[in-house]
């Protein structure tokens, strides 16, 4: 057996975690308020969707992802404070009104026979742009300072890819004539335009360049 | 999307046959029809319809296991956090909810393939649904959580029993599972109606009271008692885990059995008639 008292590294060969991250303390939670709003806009509308939705395949996966973004928008509300935000309520808002509008109108179709309509809104809209932004935000934010942040980012793509998944196998075998492709695709158009102009579901800056409030680009801070 | 939802709206496949409750209740093949022309109506295997009752009752947990999956939804849906008297973990506890719902309908699909059963056999009403359309959250969870989910502990106890007694693993092992979630979700309807009424004795009167009118509309025709003449089974211990008292128990056990007195004389009035 090695010698006990043999000085090791702090950080084992394999471990290559470093200190520079992309974001502050603020800019963080800025971001943290943001998805908590989301998560919070998704899953009201998914539990209120279930009444609306006649496909009872549907029905059961819509109460089951609308968990999944509940929970996320809890993950997002503890973390608040733990970046100095007291009042989770604060940063809990969309970056603009273009996302409250993105939201007014992803949340507009109540009729039964527009789930089509629905789904699109969701699994190929918003959710592969909320895909986009967590992975932004794990990737650029620093390792060791901020792991409470990208654990939770973790479980959140883990669940978003599998939910991704199954709401774009549901739309696949919806989908089986040219005007259902045509409805969908002037579905995701409609609303990918307005979530375009919304800059992302953080606003500019969702996925690096300059934010709304900086107009630069964000210093990554070295050791 | 509109903030409230009416029951004749609720979206249905074209399977779905729906009925109004006294039509319902009047189909002989339900757990609560004719009981083999006994007056032991207690779902047990020698009762000679035994087969029907139970596969009735197994569409009817079915059915109001989407109702209650919509329910819950509606909730996340309807009320505005903070702002409508709905706090954030309220809504996240209904999000909770419709995931446990979900599974719940997952499972009573997979129990009446089970049990020979299949979708849009029986007819479904959308009474309990009716209960959670209340525009105030505390009524509302009143209704859905203390007394929907309150019935739907006393439902599974009652085939769970059935499941035992009838050696029939699959539907005893899978009551039980959801039992649990149900002794769970009574429990944040309890939880939630003591402490959004804590300085509001009034309201606090006025949920427990529509919970009184919901409790009697479940017990319809002495559907759920205490004795032998009732389908299914009031479930005092797991109601005690889900948060009631004593003498809240009692008093379901009345209101039940005035259902039941209530419906025998309605039955005997339409005999004297002929």
């Amino acid at each position: 057996m090695a010698d006990p008292h043999a000085p090791r590294p702090a950080f084992a060969p394999w471990d290559r975690r470093e200190l520079p991250g992309s974001f502050t303390v603020e800019e963080s939670a800025r971001r943290a308020g943001n998805y908590k709003w989301i998560e919070m806009r998704l899953f009201e509308a998914l539990g209120g969707w279930i009444a609306t939705v006649p496909e009872l395949d549907v029905k059961m996966r819509l109460g089951t992802h609308c968990y999944h973004h509940a929970w996320h928008a809890e993950l997002w509300h503890k973390r608040l404070p733990e970046l100095r935000e007291m009042n989770p309520e604060r940063l809990a808002v969309p970056p603009n009104e273009q996302m409250e509008r993105f939201v007014e109108a992803l949340t507009e179709p109540e009729a039964a026979d527009l789930t089509i309509e629905k789904l699109v809104g969701v699994y190929r809209v918003l959710i592969p742009h909320k895909i986009a932004a967590y992975t932004y935000h794990l990737n650029n934010t620093s390792t060791i300072t901020d792991a409470p942040t990208i654990r939770s980012l973790k479980f959140i793509l883990h669940d978003e890819m599998d939910d991704w998944r199954d709401g774009e196998m549901i739309l696949q075998s919806l989908i089986e004539t040219p005007d259902d492709v045509r409805r969908a695709a002037e579905r995701q158009v409609e609303l990918e335009t307005i979530l375009v102009a919304a800059g992302g579901i953080c606003g500019p800056g969702t996925l690096g360049g300059p934010t709304s409030d900086e107009q630069q680009p964000h210093q990554e801070v070295s050791a | 999307m509109r903030k409230a939802f009416p029951p004749e709206d609720l979206a249905r496949d074209s399977r779905f046959a729906r009925v109004d409750r006294m039509d319902q209740i009047a189909d002989p093949r339900a757990a609560s029809g004719q009981g083999g022309g006994r007056p032991n109506q207690r779902l047990t295997p020698d009762r000679a319809d035994s087969a029907d009752a139970a596969r009735s009752l197994m569409h009817g947990i079915f059915v109001g296991e989407i109702q209650a999956l919509e329910g819950a939804g509606r909730t996340c849906w309807d009320f505005e956090t903070g702002t409508d008297g709905a706090p954030f973990a309220l809504k996240l506890d209904m999000a909770r909810q419709c995931w446990d719902e979900a599974r719940h309908c997952e499972i009573s699909v997979k129990l009446s393939e089970h049990m020979g059963t299949e979708i849009g056999e029986f007819g479904e009403s959308a009474f309990l649904y009716q209960a959670a359309c209340n525009p105030d959250p505390v009524l509302r969870l009143t209704g859905v959580n203390r007394a929907l989910e309150g019935l739907a502990i006393d439902v599974f106890n009652t085939m769970k029993e059935f499941g035992s007694i009838s050696a029939d693993p699959v539907l005893e092992f899978c009551e039980d599972w959801m039992l649990a979630d149900e002794v769970t979700h009574v429990k944040m309807g309890s939880d939630w109606l003591r402490k959004l009424t804590e300085d509001d004795p009034e309201r606090r009167a006025n949920a427990l009271e529509f919970q009184r009118v919901v409790d009697k509309l479940f017990s319809f025709g002495g559907f759920r008692g205490e004795d032998d003449e009732s389908p299914v089974i009031l479930a005092r211990r797991f109601r005690e885990l889900a948060g009631f008292g004593t003498d809240e128990i009692d008093e379901i056990a009345a209101i039940s059995a005035e259902a039941r007195d209530e419906a025998k004389a309605h039955r005997a009035s339409l005999a004297a008639q002929g």
